[in-house]
Protein backbone atom coordinates (compact mmCIF):
# COMPACT_ATOMS: atom_id res chain seq x y z
CA UNK A 1 0.00 0.00 0.00
CA UNK A 2 1.35 3.34 -0.91
CA UNK A 3 2.41 5.47 2.40
CA UNK A 4 0.62 8.83 2.96
CA UNK A 5 1.58 11.05 5.77
CA UNK A 6 -1.13 11.29 8.33
CA UNK A 7 -1.19 15.40 9.09
CA UNK A 8 -3.32 15.87 12.59
CA UNK A 9 -2.55 19.93 13.07
CA UNK A 10 -1.31 22.12 11.44
CA UNK A 11 -0.65 22.24 8.05
CA UNK A 12 2.56 21.72 7.07
CA UNK A 13 3.82 19.01 4.95
CA UNK A 14 7.35 19.78 4.62
CA UNK A 15 9.72 16.59 5.81
CA UNK A 16 11.73 17.91 9.01
CA UNK A 17 15.13 17.89 6.99
CA UNK A 18 13.31 20.54 5.01
CA UNK A 19 12.13 22.48 7.87
CA UNK A 20 15.59 22.07 10.05
CA UNK A 21 16.85 23.64 6.35
CA UNK A 22 14.32 26.41 6.18
CA UNK A 23 15.36 27.80 9.49
CA UNK A 24 18.95 27.56 8.30
CA UNK A 25 18.04 30.06 5.91
CA UNK A 26 15.70 32.65 7.62
CA UNK A 27 16.37 32.43 11.45
CA UNK A 28 18.63 34.73 13.88
CA UNK A 29 20.53 33.45 16.43
CA UNK A 30 19.56 34.25 19.76
CA UNK A 31 22.29 32.98 21.73
CA UNK A 32 25.14 31.84 20.69
CA UNK A 33 26.16 28.44 19.63
CA UNK A 34 25.33 26.20 21.96
CA UNK A 35 28.23 23.43 22.44
CA UNK A 36 27.66 19.74 24.03
CA UNK A 37 28.44 20.23 27.45
CA UNK A 38 31.59 17.98 28.04
CA UNK A 39 30.69 18.09 31.72
CA UNK A 40 27.71 15.77 30.89
CA UNK A 41 29.72 13.45 28.37
CA UNK A 42 29.09 9.73 29.83
CA UNK A 43 31.78 7.74 30.24
CA UNK A 44 33.21 5.19 27.58
CA UNK A 45 31.93 2.17 29.52
CA UNK A 46 28.30 3.65 29.74
CA UNK A 47 28.58 4.10 26.10
CA UNK A 48 29.71 0.64 25.50
CA UNK A 49 26.78 -0.71 28.08
CA UNK A 50 23.87 1.15 26.30
CA UNK A 51 24.97 0.36 22.72
CA UNK A 52 25.49 -3.01 23.34
CA UNK A 53 22.48 -5.03 23.34
CA UNK A 54 21.88 -8.34 24.92
CA UNK A 55 22.18 -9.84 21.53
CA UNK A 56 25.42 -9.40 21.36
CA UNK A 57 26.59 -10.86 24.18
CA UNK A 58 24.46 -14.26 24.47
CA UNK A 59 25.57 -18.02 23.31
CA UNK A 60 22.95 -18.45 20.37
CA UNK A 61 24.53 -21.68 18.81
CA UNK A 62 24.36 -25.26 20.28
CA UNK A 63 21.98 -24.25 23.50
CA UNK A 64 21.60 -27.64 25.33
CA UNK A 65 18.37 -27.94 25.99
CA UNK A 66 15.83 -30.70 27.05
CA UNK A 67 11.64 -31.38 25.97
CA UNK A 68 9.33 -31.24 29.05
CA UNK A 69 9.25 -35.18 28.78
CA UNK A 70 12.77 -36.36 29.18
CA UNK A 71 13.32 -37.46 32.24
CA UNK A 72 15.42 -35.35 35.35
CA UNK A 73 17.72 -38.55 35.07
CA UNK A 74 18.40 -37.43 31.36
CA UNK A 75 18.64 -33.85 32.42
CA UNK A 76 21.53 -34.32 35.04
CA UNK A 77 23.43 -36.75 32.69
CA UNK A 78 22.86 -34.11 29.96
CA UNK A 79 24.46 -31.35 32.45
CA UNK A 80 27.42 -33.54 33.95
CA UNK A 81 28.41 -34.09 29.97
CA UNK A 82 28.49 -30.58 29.01
CA UNK A 83 29.60 -29.08 32.30
CA UNK A 84 26.73 -27.04 32.60
CA UNK A 85 24.50 -26.12 35.55
CA UNK A 86 20.77 -25.57 34.09
CA UNK A 87 19.24 -26.52 30.79
CA UNK A 88 16.19 -24.87 29.58
CA UNK A 89 13.67 -26.58 28.81
CA UNK A 90 12.37 -25.81 25.55
CA UNK A 91 10.36 -27.36 22.41
CA UNK A 92 10.03 -25.94 18.94
CA UNK A 93 12.05 -22.83 20.51
CA UNK A 94 9.07 -21.56 23.34
CA UNK A 95 10.69 -21.52 26.53
CA UNK A 96 8.75 -23.81 28.68
CA UNK A 97 11.22 -23.49 31.82
CA UNK A 98 14.73 -24.01 33.18
CA UNK A 99 16.08 -27.03 35.40
CA UNK A 100 19.27 -25.81 37.68
CA UNK A 101 21.73 -28.04 39.29
CA UNK A 102 19.52 -27.27 42.48
CA UNK A 103 16.42 -29.32 41.30
CA UNK A 104 18.48 -32.27 40.25
CA UNK A 105 19.69 -32.23 43.72
CA UNK A 106 16.72 -32.12 45.58
CA UNK A 107 15.43 -34.89 42.70
CA UNK A 108 18.14 -37.29 43.44
CA UNK A 109 17.49 -37.02 47.38
CA UNK A 110 13.86 -36.85 47.22
CA UNK A 111 13.65 -39.68 45.01
CA UNK A 112 11.73 -38.24 41.92
CA UNK A 113 15.21 -38.72 39.47
CA UNK A 114 13.23 -40.18 36.86
CA UNK A 115 10.03 -38.07 37.21
CA UNK A 116 9.59 -35.64 33.87
CA UNK A 117 11.69 -32.37 33.88
CA UNK A 118 8.15 -30.59 33.18
CA UNK A 119 6.77 -32.38 36.70
CA UNK A 120 9.63 -29.66 38.79
CA UNK A 121 11.26 -27.71 36.31
CA UNK A 122 11.02 -24.01 37.33
CA UNK A 123 7.92 -22.02 35.33
CA UNK A 124 8.50 -18.91 36.87
CA UNK A 125 10.94 -17.46 34.83
CA UNK A 126 12.99 -14.09 34.55
CA UNK A 127 14.21 -13.79 30.88
CA UNK A 128 15.94 -11.01 29.25
CA UNK A 129 14.79 -9.27 25.15
CA UNK A 130 17.33 -9.67 22.89
CA UNK A 131 17.57 -6.32 22.21
CA UNK A 132 17.59 -4.45 25.71
CA UNK A 133 20.78 -3.00 26.47
CA UNK A 134 23.41 -4.83 27.99
CA UNK A 135 23.73 -2.28 31.09
CA UNK A 136 19.76 -3.70 31.56
CA UNK A 137 21.09 -7.19 31.73
CA UNK A 138 23.78 -6.39 34.03
CA UNK A 139 21.20 -5.11 36.41
CA UNK A 140 19.47 -8.27 36.28
CA UNK A 141 22.90 -10.40 37.36
CA UNK A 142 22.98 -7.83 40.08
CA UNK A 143 19.37 -8.17 41.54
CA UNK A 144 19.00 -11.69 40.82
CA UNK A 145 21.08 -14.60 41.89
CA UNK A 146 20.52 -16.87 38.71
CA UNK A 147 24.09 -17.27 36.95
CA UNK A 148 22.10 -16.73 33.50
CA UNK A 149 19.47 -15.92 31.92
CA UNK A 150 17.45 -16.94 28.65
CA UNK A 151 16.96 -14.64 26.09
CA UNK A 152 13.70 -14.04 23.98
CA UNK A 153 13.40 -12.32 20.84
CA UNK A 154 9.92 -10.28 19.84
CA UNK A 155 8.04 -13.31 19.35
CA UNK A 156 9.13 -14.51 22.71
CA UNK A 157 11.13 -17.69 21.06
CA UNK A 158 14.43 -18.62 22.80
CA UNK A 159 17.54 -17.08 21.00
CA UNK A 160 20.34 -17.31 23.84
CA UNK A 161 21.41 -17.71 26.75
CA UNK A 162 23.38 -15.13 28.67
CA UNK A 163 25.79 -15.61 31.65
CA UNK A 164 27.65 -13.27 33.57
CA UNK A 165 31.38 -15.03 31.75
CA UNK A 166 29.72 -14.08 28.66
CA UNK A 167 28.89 -10.49 29.60
CA UNK A 168 32.51 -10.28 30.99
CA UNK A 169 33.78 -12.26 27.40
CA UNK A 170 31.83 -9.05 25.42
CA UNK A 171 32.71 -6.28 27.40
CA UNK A 172 36.43 -6.47 27.50
CA UNK A 173 36.96 -7.08 24.27
CA UNK A 174 34.84 -3.57 22.83
CA UNK A 175 36.51 -1.86 25.91
CA UNK A 176 39.49 -2.69 24.60
CA UNK A 177 38.40 -2.03 20.87
CA UNK A 178 36.66 1.48 22.13
CA UNK A 179 39.68 2.73 23.89
CA UNK A 180 41.88 1.89 21.09
CA UNK A 181 39.35 4.04 18.71
CA UNK A 182 39.01 6.92 21.07
CA UNK A 183 42.36 7.61 21.22
CA UNK A 184 43.85 10.75 20.30
CA UNK A 185 39.65 11.67 20.32
CA UNK A 186 38.70 14.54 22.83
CA UNK A 187 34.94 14.54 22.18
CA UNK A 188 33.29 11.16 23.43
CA UNK A 189 29.65 12.43 24.11
CA UNK A 190 26.73 11.05 22.40
CA UNK A 191 24.86 14.64 22.26
CA UNK A 192 26.45 16.44 19.11
CA UNK A 193 26.65 19.90 17.18
CA UNK A 194 24.89 19.92 13.76
CA UNK A 195 26.63 20.54 11.13
CA UNK A 196 26.32 24.39 9.42
CA UNK A 197 25.23 24.22 6.28
CA UNK A 198 27.05 26.42 4.08
CA UNK A 199 25.67 30.29 4.09
CA UNK A 200 23.47 29.55 6.52
CA UNK A 201 22.98 32.81 8.64
CA UNK A 202 24.51 32.21 12.19
CA UNK A 203 21.42 33.77 13.83
CA UNK A 204 19.99 30.61 15.57
CA UNK A 205 20.47 28.25 17.85
CA UNK A 206 20.23 24.31 16.92
CA UNK A 207 21.22 21.26 18.56
CA UNK A 208 20.76 17.36 18.25
CA UNK A 209 20.17 14.61 20.24
CA UNK A 210 21.17 11.49 19.81
CA UNK A 211 18.27 8.84 21.43
CA UNK A 212 19.08 5.20 22.04
CA UNK A 213 16.66 2.27 22.24
CA UNK A 214 15.87 1.19 25.76
CA UNK A 215 18.69 3.58 27.20
CA UNK A 216 16.26 4.75 29.97
CA UNK A 217 18.92 5.67 32.50
CA UNK A 218 19.95 8.83 29.50
CA UNK A 219 16.49 9.11 28.79
CA UNK A 220 15.80 12.57 29.80
CA UNK A 221 19.15 14.40 29.17
CA UNK A 222 18.11 15.89 25.97
CA UNK A 223 15.06 17.42 27.32
CA UNK A 224 17.10 18.64 30.17
CA UNK A 225 19.41 20.05 28.42
CA UNK A 226 17.01 22.31 26.00
CA UNK A 227 15.63 23.40 29.38
CA UNK A 228 18.86 25.23 29.86
CA UNK A 229 19.26 25.92 26.69
CA UNK A 230 15.88 28.05 27.19
CA UNK A 231 16.58 29.23 30.29
CA UNK A 232 20.00 30.76 29.39
CA UNK A 233 18.39 32.71 26.61
CA UNK A 234 15.61 33.96 29.53
CA UNK A 235 12.44 32.58 28.05
CA UNK A 236 9.87 32.73 30.00
CA UNK A 237 9.67 29.95 32.68
CA UNK A 238 5.85 28.54 32.01
CA UNK A 239 7.52 28.38 28.14
CA UNK A 240 10.52 26.46 29.01
CA UNK A 241 8.02 23.84 31.20
CA UNK A 242 5.87 23.05 28.44
CA UNK A 243 9.25 22.87 26.16
CA UNK A 244 10.77 20.78 28.54
CA UNK A 245 7.59 18.67 28.39
CA UNK A 246 7.33 18.13 25.35
CA UNK A 247 10.70 17.31 24.55
CA UNK A 248 11.05 15.04 27.61
CA UNK A 249 8.00 13.11 25.77
CA UNK A 250 9.20 12.70 22.78
CA UNK A 251 12.37 11.47 23.92
CA UNK A 252 10.95 9.06 26.22
CA UNK A 253 9.14 7.76 23.05
CA UNK A 254 11.67 7.21 20.99
CA UNK A 255 13.47 5.44 23.87
CA UNK A 256 10.99 2.92 24.76
CA UNK A 257 8.92 2.47 21.21
CA UNK A 258 11.45 2.77 18.52
CA UNK A 259 14.90 1.36 17.21
CA UNK A 260 16.53 5.04 18.32
CA UNK A 261 16.75 8.01 17.03
CA UNK A 262 16.96 12.19 17.41
CA UNK A 263 15.95 14.88 19.44
CA UNK A 264 16.63 18.04 17.03
CA UNK A 265 15.98 21.28 18.97
CA UNK A 266 15.73 25.00 17.20
CA UNK A 267 15.97 28.11 18.84
CA UNK A 268 15.15 31.30 17.09
CA UNK A 269 13.68 34.83 17.79
CA UNK A 270 10.24 33.50 17.01
CA UNK A 271 9.66 30.29 18.36
CA UNK A 272 11.24 27.37 19.88
CA UNK A 273 10.90 24.37 17.61
CA UNK A 274 11.58 20.30 18.61
CA UNK A 275 11.73 17.38 15.45
CA UNK A 276 11.69 14.44 17.22
CA UNK A 277 12.82 11.19 14.61
CA UNK A 278 13.13 8.03 15.15
CA UNK A 279 14.50 4.85 12.55
CA UNK A 280 11.51 3.25 13.08
CA UNK A 281 8.79 0.77 13.42
CA UNK A 282 6.57 3.82 12.44
CA UNK A 283 3.20 3.76 13.86
CA UNK A 284 0.08 1.47 12.39
CA UNK A 285 -2.76 4.04 13.58
CA UNK A 286 -1.42 7.55 14.04
CA UNK A 287 -4.89 9.11 15.17
CA UNK A 288 -4.72 6.56 17.85
CA UNK A 289 -1.78 6.78 19.03
CA UNK A 290 -2.40 10.67 19.88
CA UNK A 291 -4.98 9.92 22.07
CA UNK A 292 -5.17 9.63 25.80
CA UNK A 293 -4.13 6.45 27.30
CA UNK A 294 -3.51 4.91 24.28
CA UNK A 295 -0.33 2.69 24.76
CA UNK A 296 1.68 -0.38 23.37
CA UNK A 297 4.30 -0.28 26.41
CA UNK A 298 5.18 -3.85 27.73
CA UNK A 299 5.57 -4.54 31.51
CA UNK A 300 8.76 -3.25 31.50
CA UNK A 301 8.47 -0.08 30.22
CA UNK A 302 5.39 0.44 32.72
CA UNK A 303 7.43 -0.67 35.74
CA UNK A 304 10.39 2.31 34.39
CA UNK A 305 7.35 4.80 35.19
CA UNK A 306 6.08 4.88 31.38
CA UNK A 307 4.02 3.77 28.89
CA UNK A 308 0.92 5.20 30.24
CA UNK A 309 0.00 6.40 26.64
CA UNK A 310 0.12 10.43 27.54
CA UNK A 311 3.16 10.79 25.23
CA UNK A 312 2.13 12.09 22.08
CA UNK A 313 -0.66 13.49 23.30
CA UNK A 314 0.83 15.49 26.19
CA UNK A 315 3.45 17.10 23.59
CA UNK A 316 0.35 17.74 21.44
CA UNK A 317 -1.01 19.37 24.57
CA UNK A 318 1.66 21.38 25.19
CA UNK A 319 2.44 22.48 22.02
CA UNK A 320 1.40 25.31 19.72
CA UNK A 321 1.58 23.71 16.49
CA UNK A 322 1.98 19.89 16.50
CA UNK A 323 2.54 17.42 13.13
CA UNK A 324 3.42 14.13 13.15
CA UNK A 325 4.15 11.37 10.06
CA UNK A 326 4.80 8.12 10.68
CA UNK A 327 5.44 5.12 8.21
CA UNK A 328 6.17 1.43 8.50
CA UNK A 329 8.61 0.48 8.65
CA UNK A 330 11.04 3.35 8.44
CA UNK A 331 9.83 5.57 11.65
CA UNK A 332 8.04 8.60 13.15
CA UNK A 333 8.94 11.86 13.12
CA UNK A 334 6.95 14.75 15.21
CA UNK A 335 7.08 17.89 15.08
CA UNK A 336 6.34 20.69 17.90
CA UNK A 337 6.68 23.99 17.87
CA UNK A 338 6.09 26.73 20.34
CA UNK A 339 5.58 30.42 19.75
CA UNK A 340 8.02 32.65 21.67
CA UNK A 341 5.96 36.19 21.33
CA UNK A 342 2.55 35.24 21.77
CA UNK A 343 0.90 35.61 24.57
CA UNK A 344 0.37 32.40 25.29
CA UNK A 345 2.96 31.47 27.55
CA UNK A 346 0.61 30.35 30.39
CA UNK A 347 -1.21 28.26 28.14
CA UNK A 348 -2.32 25.43 30.50
CA UNK A 349 -0.91 22.24 29.92
CA UNK A 350 -4.40 20.15 31.79
CA UNK A 351 -7.23 20.61 33.44
CA UNK A 352 -6.28 19.23 36.84
CA UNK A 353 -7.64 21.18 39.08
CA UNK A 354 -5.90 21.99 42.87
CA UNK A 355 -6.64 19.30 45.30
CA UNK A 356 -7.96 16.53 42.76
CA UNK A 357 -6.42 13.07 43.30
CA UNK A 358 -4.26 11.87 40.63
CA UNK B 1 6.28 23.14 54.34
CA UNK B 2 10.12 22.92 53.55
CA UNK B 3 12.93 20.12 53.59
CA UNK B 4 13.08 19.71 56.77
CA UNK B 5 9.72 19.73 57.59
CA UNK B 6 9.23 16.75 54.76
CA UNK B 7 11.91 14.84 56.25
CA UNK B 8 10.36 14.98 59.37
CA UNK B 9 6.95 14.33 58.41
CA UNK B 10 7.98 11.59 57.02
CA UNK B 11 10.51 9.66 59.33
CA UNK B 12 12.60 10.04 55.80
CA UNK B 13 16.18 10.46 55.13
CA UNK B 14 17.94 13.59 52.82
CA UNK B 15 19.80 10.77 50.62
CA UNK B 16 20.31 12.98 47.73
CA UNK B 17 19.94 16.81 46.52
CA UNK B 18 21.53 18.83 49.22
CA UNK B 19 18.46 21.04 50.80
CA UNK B 20 16.82 23.94 49.81
CA UNK B 21 14.85 26.96 51.17
CA UNK B 22 11.86 26.23 48.70
CA UNK B 23 8.49 25.20 49.96
CA UNK B 24 5.91 23.29 48.42
CA UNK B 25 3.52 24.38 46.67
CA UNK B 26 1.39 21.38 45.45
CA UNK B 27 1.87 17.78 45.92
CA UNK B 28 1.95 14.98 43.47
CA UNK B 29 1.36 11.14 44.46
CA UNK B 30 2.24 8.98 41.26
CA UNK B 31 4.47 6.77 39.93
CA UNK B 32 3.53 7.86 36.37
CA UNK B 33 5.85 10.09 34.67
CA UNK B 34 3.61 11.07 32.04
CA UNK B 35 0.63 11.65 34.60
CA UNK B 36 3.21 13.88 36.78
CA UNK B 37 4.22 15.68 33.60
CA UNK B 38 0.50 16.85 33.00
CA UNK B 39 0.49 19.42 36.27
CA UNK B 40 0.71 22.70 35.59
CA UNK B 41 1.76 23.50 39.48
CA UNK B 42 4.93 24.87 40.77
CA UNK B 43 7.10 23.66 43.40
CA UNK B 44 5.36 19.92 43.44
CA UNK B 45 6.53 17.78 46.07
CA UNK B 46 6.29 14.35 44.12
CA UNK B 47 5.68 11.47 46.25
CA UNK B 48 6.35 8.52 44.10
CA UNK B 49 7.18 4.74 44.88
CA UNK B 50 9.21 4.83 41.40
CA UNK B 51 12.82 4.38 42.74
CA UNK B 52 14.86 5.17 39.33
CA UNK B 53 16.71 8.29 37.49
CA UNK B 54 13.59 9.20 35.60
CA UNK B 55 11.91 10.05 38.40
CA UNK B 56 14.71 12.55 38.95
CA UNK B 57 14.51 13.87 35.44
CA UNK B 58 10.28 13.91 35.41
CA UNK B 59 11.27 16.53 38.84
CA UNK B 60 13.29 18.17 36.78
CA UNK B 61 11.04 18.86 33.92
CA UNK B 62 8.10 20.06 36.02
CA UNK B 63 10.57 22.15 38.52
CA UNK B 64 9.37 19.60 41.90
CA UNK B 65 10.86 21.02 44.80
CA UNK B 66 11.68 17.38 46.36
CA UNK B 67 10.71 13.95 45.22
CA UNK B 68 10.55 11.50 48.17
CA UNK B 69 10.40 7.49 47.48
CA UNK B 70 8.63 5.31 49.37
CA UNK B 71 8.58 2.01 51.72
CA UNK B 72 12.52 2.18 52.04
CA UNK B 73 13.12 1.25 48.47
CA UNK B 74 17.02 0.76 47.74
CA UNK B 75 17.87 4.21 45.73
CA UNK B 76 19.95 3.67 42.53
CA UNK B 77 23.49 5.47 42.96
CA UNK B 78 23.02 6.70 39.74
CA UNK B 79 19.59 8.08 40.81
CA UNK B 80 21.26 9.97 43.51
CA UNK B 81 23.97 11.27 41.31
CA UNK B 82 21.57 12.66 38.87
CA UNK B 83 19.47 14.48 41.98
CA UNK B 84 23.37 15.87 42.98
CA UNK B 85 23.68 16.98 39.33
CA UNK B 86 20.26 18.65 38.89
CA UNK B 87 19.68 19.66 42.99
CA UNK B 88 16.59 18.59 43.41
CA UNK B 89 16.74 17.18 47.02
CA UNK B 90 15.72 13.41 47.44
CA UNK B 91 14.34 11.87 50.73
CA UNK B 92 14.02 8.15 51.38
CA UNK B 93 10.99 7.51 53.36
CA UNK B 94 9.90 4.32 54.89
CA UNK B 95 6.14 4.85 54.98
CA UNK B 96 3.65 3.56 52.02
CA UNK B 97 3.05 6.18 49.44
CA UNK B 98 -0.89 6.22 51.16
CA UNK B 99 0.50 7.22 54.63
CA UNK B 100 3.03 9.66 53.51
CA UNK B 101 -0.20 10.73 51.70
CA UNK B 102 -2.04 11.42 54.83
CA UNK B 103 0.84 12.95 56.77
CA UNK B 104 1.79 15.52 54.33
CA UNK B 105 -2.18 16.62 54.33
CA UNK B 106 -2.38 16.87 57.94
CA UNK B 107 0.82 19.29 58.28
CA UNK B 108 -0.16 21.55 55.23
CA UNK B 109 -3.94 21.74 57.04
CA UNK B 110 -2.43 22.95 59.77
CA UNK B 111 0.06 25.59 57.91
Amino acid sequence: MEYRPTILTGGDTRSDDQIIAAHNKSVRRVSGPTLPGAEDSPLVIMELLQRLRVKDVMRSRNIISVVRTDSMRFAQNLMKRNNISGVPVLENKRLFGILSVNDIIRALEGGWIEDSCQQHMATNLIVLEEDMPLAFAIKYFENYTFGRFPVLNKDRDLVGIVSQRDVMRVLMKELTDELSRLEGKADIGKTSEPAKSEGALPYYSMRQFVVVRNDLSHAGKAANEIKKMLSDAGVDKKLIRRVAVAAYELEINICIHSVGGTITFILDTEKATIVAKDSGPGIEDVEWACQDGTSTANDWIRSMGFGAGMGLSNSKRVADTFDIKSKIPTGTTVMCTFMLSKGENSKPMCNIQKGEVQ
Amino acid sequence: MNISDIVQVLDGTLVAGGNSTRTVGAVVANDLMSDVLLNDADDILLLTSLASDQAIRTANIVGAMCVVVHNAKPLPQTMCQVADTLGIPLVSSPLSKYESCIRVHEFLSKE
